[in-house]
């Protein structure tokens, strides 16, 4: 670890910017003058267009354009999102109906656009969205997730958007015939709205002669340059795309939506720069949603409680239409876990994807790994309890084994190591898990049911495996490193700066981290898989490395010695023979001096063969109220392994931040649409985010046990907080109320949820 | 929103001037006011705020010994300074948060009268008495369903007298998004008997649960409900509780807020 990341925990430079207001959000650095669009959507969650007459908002003050999906079509540009299909079981693929950039003909929830307005200011363009007659005849909404029901799209009979197979079914059915025990768990991964803290936003401006600026807060700039200029028929190099400070993605800001696309046509239609900016009830109404599963699981173990077969069967919400990456979650990324932290190579599963009247589902942080974790963990959980056996020791058991690794799971990951029994160990230390039952007699006591509650997780690592860093000396004694991926509030300015620090001997405050600028940065991967620090950090270790041989060259070349008398400690170049110690930013001026601009700026690209496989445990400790219903979480504990740390606070802070996500899942958020496809929860009134009050202080360490594939040795850790969190709440609800002999409990455990099950049980 | 005139007049006779022309409002702190006209659920030509009026603000003692809130004063003023009654400062000082707090007015939220707002809990509770610039209504005679009182158009909460009980205390269960109150029960005990009012709960808006009154009058332990059997019928039922939870917690709560009482 010493060579690689020093492992310091160094305070964020960019907090200093966010805390005082001197944030470059994307409403914050609209251009002055910036026209102002407005989105009039559906208010209807299903029917038939029969009228839409814009003539009046047209005609109205201030306003500069109104466009409907016919006025797109008839400037002939392309009208439709494009998304990523998976294979049905059959080998046919998964439905593709068409999702119009604004409504075409029919609505399918609420919130769907129909018409995009620009005026000169906001409210100009909202009163004219007011003079837009829209005539809706309603369908029958269908909103429940199952098959079948009013159909969304002629694409998709039964409204079945794929029907997903993996594995070997026939080995499985035939491990769990001879199985000597069967469990079967209903596991509901309940929706949630994502709600980053700053909505969705972004503008569009001409830039010289003939090109167009797209500013959005999003999670990487490419694939929106190359949406836009796709759809207006440019060349790449039209079109600029820039990702200024954003407040939090979670991969719902990863996708592209039709607003930035629309917002991108007005610009460049009107010659002038445009702006868009959601509010909050338009965010929750529109924004990709998260989650929205249902699974049983079905686990079989031999007479020894070894795992024998799994299969698991899901049917996943889609919403009304493919979102970007909607298809490929809740099944081929569900799979890369599947089997989780255990020796078990029989497995199968089954996920149909069905579309409803509500907003579409896409990627939420840990996207499908956290819904694999939770189906299975849940089902460890119960198969401990029927079988009679300690829920930490059935873990136990069943662990892959140190000295198996590496081990290739059943889904074909390849896993390179770790040593869950040390990190499981550690975990009951710290969560005092032999103390349990006093406490539990104590809450008794008090008139609490108390209850614990184990996730074993493992996460696979996504995104895209290559990565480039470019590190320029400026003339002015300043560095700015390139990089292709996106902050969207973790700390990157000042991990990547450090990193960079720490190998070059560059002081940090004189690094400049430069991200989101597709002129400025050929390619690159964004945010996204907890991929970032990892690639980004690979790319710069290569970078510096060419930097050092090109520099050692230099001043061998300069002092006449062979380059093997010049050597570099990190610090300083030393030279056999010589006092000359230069850094790294006085040998650039020397070769400044010297003419070597080519010495200036370097830049490397890898890409790394393998991701890590980030593990860990979770214990949840809830105490529930029965006269209320109220759940509280009194104790959290994290024992993770991410490898080595570069900076341990900011792992942390990655790991509260996921687990409050999956606390909040768990017992406060939750979406309700009505039967006729109305959403309920709209606005904070309502959907109930997880506050300071609800979270406990959390204990959080690691057992490192470093990855194999990457010179760091470290394991991301982005997303792993809100995989381990849900089942460790939910195991730990169900504990406590196994003794009033409830035997099923599902998310999200809000008060009269739970109030209602305990009184069921009751009766 | 849509485009309104504002206007600050100094004195309560100013600004029930102002308030008498057509489609003007009074604006308090505007916690409810101005998120409804963001939302253009309102559009009013014009609004008067009463928020620079000094004689509508600030918490005093009557010579009858109750404590007098100015109508435009903030709930956290009243959490600070109505240490005379120790059941109303801790009710207002769990009113929404920080920012709430320190611009929501009691004038406000009486005149809003929602649902699941705190003070009118209050109010009936102690049976306030709500002093407009026409008149002094009683707290029994004020509420009259869900957003609705006996408030006439234009009519101004100026102040509100607020008796003080021996023991008091307001227990609230929180909705778990707003955290408004999903119930709330405050229980004031006075020398000639108990007050409970409950808000939150029924689809009549806050109401006086007159036989826990009964109850706790003759003797005031929570022990003393346990024979009381609240109904769900006509109890609110939404996606945070059904009528029948609601019901549930109302004795729930009371019985708390009976051995919180102080
Ligand atoms: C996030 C949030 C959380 C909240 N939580 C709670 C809570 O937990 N409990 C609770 O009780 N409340 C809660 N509130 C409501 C808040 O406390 C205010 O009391 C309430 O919004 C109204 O007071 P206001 O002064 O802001 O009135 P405004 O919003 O300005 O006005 C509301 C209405 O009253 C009228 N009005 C205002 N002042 C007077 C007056 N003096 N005389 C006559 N009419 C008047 C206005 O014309 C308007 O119709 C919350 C509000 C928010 C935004």
């Amino acid at each position: 670890m010493e060579k690689f990341g020093k492992s310091q925990s160094v305070k964020r430079v960019e907090d200093i910017r966010f805390l005082t207001g001197h944030g470059r959000y994307v409403d914050d650095i609209a251009p002055d003058g910036a026209l102002r669009a407005y989105v009039l959507r559906s208010t209807i969650a299903h029917g038939v267009i029969e009228a839409l007459d814009v003539a009046d908002a047209r005609a109205a003050d201030g306003v500069h354009m109104v466009l409907t999906l016919g006025d797109l079509e008839a400037a002939g540009v392309g009208v439709a999102l494009q998304a990523t299909v998976v294979t049905n079981r059959d080998g046919t693929k998964g439905a593709e109906p068409e999702r119009p950039l604004l409504a075409r003909d029919r609505v399918r929830f609420v919130g769907e656009p129909v018409a995009f307005i620009v005026a000169d200011t906001l409210a100009q363009a909202r009163d004219a969205a007011e003079m837009i007659e829209l005539e809706i005849a309603d369908l029958e909404a269908h909103v429940v997730v199952e098959p079948g029901g009013e159909m969304l799209h002629a694409e998709a009979p039964d409204n079945l958007a794929f029907d997903f197979g993996l594995g070997d079914e026939d080995a499985v059915t035939a491990a769990l015939d001879t199985a000597a025990h069967v469990i079967k768990v209903p596991v509901d991964d309940n929706r949630v709205i994502v709600n980053s803290m700053e909505p969705r936003g972004c503008y569009a401006e001409p830039e010289g002669a003939d090109r167009l600026h797209v500013s959005v807060n999003g999670q990487g700039v490419w694939g929106t340059r190359d949406k836009v200029a796709a759809m207006l028929g440019l060349d790449k190099a039209q079109v600029r795309a820039t990702n200024p400070d954003v407040g939090g993605g979670f991969g719902m800001k990863a996708m592209d939506y039709p607003e930035t696309l629309l917002t991108a046509y007005a610009a460049r239609a009107l010659g002038r720069a445009v702006a868009w900016m959601s509010d909050r009830s338009e965010a929750m109404q529109s924004d990709n949603a998260g989650r929205d599963l249902n699974s049983v699981a079905t686990l079989g173990f031999d007479a020894d409680h070894r795992l024998v077969a799994y299969r698991v069967d899901t049917i996943a919400n889609m919403g009304a239409y493919n979102s970007e990456y909607a298809q490929p979650i809740q099944t081929e990324l569900f799979s890369k876990v599947l089997p989780g932290v255990y020796d078990l190579q029989a497995v199968y599963m089954r996920t149909r994807g069905v579309y409803t009247n509500t907003t579409q589902v896409d990627a939420y942080r840990g996207a499908g790994r956290p819904e694999a974790i939770f189906v299975l963990e849940r089902a460890m959980d119960a198969a401990a309890r029927e079988m009679g056996v300690d829920p930490f020791e059935l873990r136990r058991i069943n662990f892959i084994r140190p000295d198996q690794f590496p081990y290739t799971s059943a889904t074909g990951q390849p896993y390179d190591v770790g040593d869950f029994d040390r990190v499981l160990t550690r975990v009951m230390a710290e969560a005092k898990v032999a103390g349990f039952e006093e406490r539990r007699d104590e809450a008794a006591a008090r008139g609490k049911l108390r209850g614990l509650g184990l996730c074993y997780y493992i996460e696979s690592i996504l995104g895209d495996p290559a990565e480039t860093a470019r590190v320029d000396f400026e003339e002015d004694g300043r560095v700015a490193i390139y990089v292709g991926t996106q902050s969207n509030g973790q700390g990157h300015e000042t991990v990547f700066a450090q990193f960079l620090a720490d190998h070059t001997g560059i002081p940090a405050d004189r690094i400049r981290v430069v991200q989101g600028d597709s002129d400025l940065i050929a390619k690159g991967g964004g945010t996204g898989g907890s991929r970032s620090v990892t690639v980004q950090n690979t790319a710069t270790l290569a970078t510096v490395a060419a930097m050092v041989e090109g520099f050692t060259a230099f001043l061998a070349d300069a002092e006449g010695v062979p380059a093997s008398d010049v050597g570099f400690d990190d610090e300083r170049f030393r030279i056999a023979g010589s006092n000359l110690t230069p850094t790294m930013l006085e040998v650039a001026d020397m070769a400044r001096a010297a003419g070597r601009d080519d010495l200036l700026s370097v830049s490397k690209r890898t890409k790394l063969d393998n991701r890590s496989f980030p593990n860990g445990a979770h214990v949840a400790e809830v105490e529930i109220d029965p006269e209320t219903g109220v759940v509280t979480v009194e104790r959290y504990t994290v024992i993770d392994d991410f490898g080595n740390l570069i900076n341990p606070m900011l792992a942390e802070g990655q790991v509260h931040g996921g687990v409050v996500q999956g606390l909040g899942q768990a017992l406060t958020e939750r979406v309700v649409y009505d039967e006729d496809g109305q959403l309920l929860t709209a606005s904070f009134m309502d959907y109930g985010m997880p506050r300071a009050d609800d979270v406990p202080m959390m204990y959080f360490d690691t057992e490192a046990t470093p990855s194999l594939y990457n010179p760091m040795g470290m394991k991301g850790c982005g997303e792993a907080g809100t995989v381990g969190a849900l089942a460790a709440v939910t195991n730990a609800v169900q504990d406590a109320v196994w003794s009033r002999g409830i035997r099923e409990v599902q998310m999200p455990f809000t008060p009269h949820r739970v109030w209602q099950m305990l009184r069921q049980a009751a009766a | 929103m849509y485009e309104f005139e504002m206007t600050r007049p100094t004195t309560i006779a100013d600004a029930a001037k102002a308030l008498g022309d057509e489609d003007a409002q009074a604006l308090g702190g505007g916690q409810t006011l101005i998120p409804t006209l963001k939302q253009r659920l309102a559009m009013p030509s014009a609004l008067v705020s009463l928020g620079a009026i000094p004689e509508m603000k600030g918490v005093c003692m009557s010579d009858a010994g109750e404590v007098c809130v100015g109508g435009a004063t903030p709930h956290a003023v009243v959490a600070a300074e109505a240490t005379a009654y120790p059941g109303l400062a801790g009710l207002a000082a769990h009113i929404g948060d920080p920012a709430v707090r320190n611009r929501g007015t009691v004038g406000g939220s009486l005149a809003n009268n929602d649902p699941s707002a705190c003070y009118p809990a209050a109010a009936l509770a102690s049976g306030a008495t709500i002093v407009t610039n026409t008149r002094e209504i009683a707290a029994d005679d004020y509420f009259q369903g869900m957003f609705s009182t006996a408030l006439e158009d234009g009519e101004i909460i100026t102040e509100v007298r607020f008796p003080v009980p021996e023991v008091s205390h307001y227990e609230k269960f929180v909705q778990p998004a707003s955290r408004f109150a999903l119930v709330g029960v405050m229980v004031a005990k006075f020398a000639d008997g108990v007050r409970v009012a409950v808000t939150g709960a029924s689809e009549d808006g806050v109401y006086r649960w007159t036989e826990a009154e009964a109850a706790l009058s003759a003797s005031f332990s929570a022990d003393a409900l346990a024979d009381l059997a609240v109904s769900g019928d006509g109890m609110i039922s939404d996606l945070h509780g059904s009528g029948d939870y609601r019901a549930h917690l109302v004795k729930v709560m009371t019985g708390r807020a009976v051995a919180k009482a102080a």
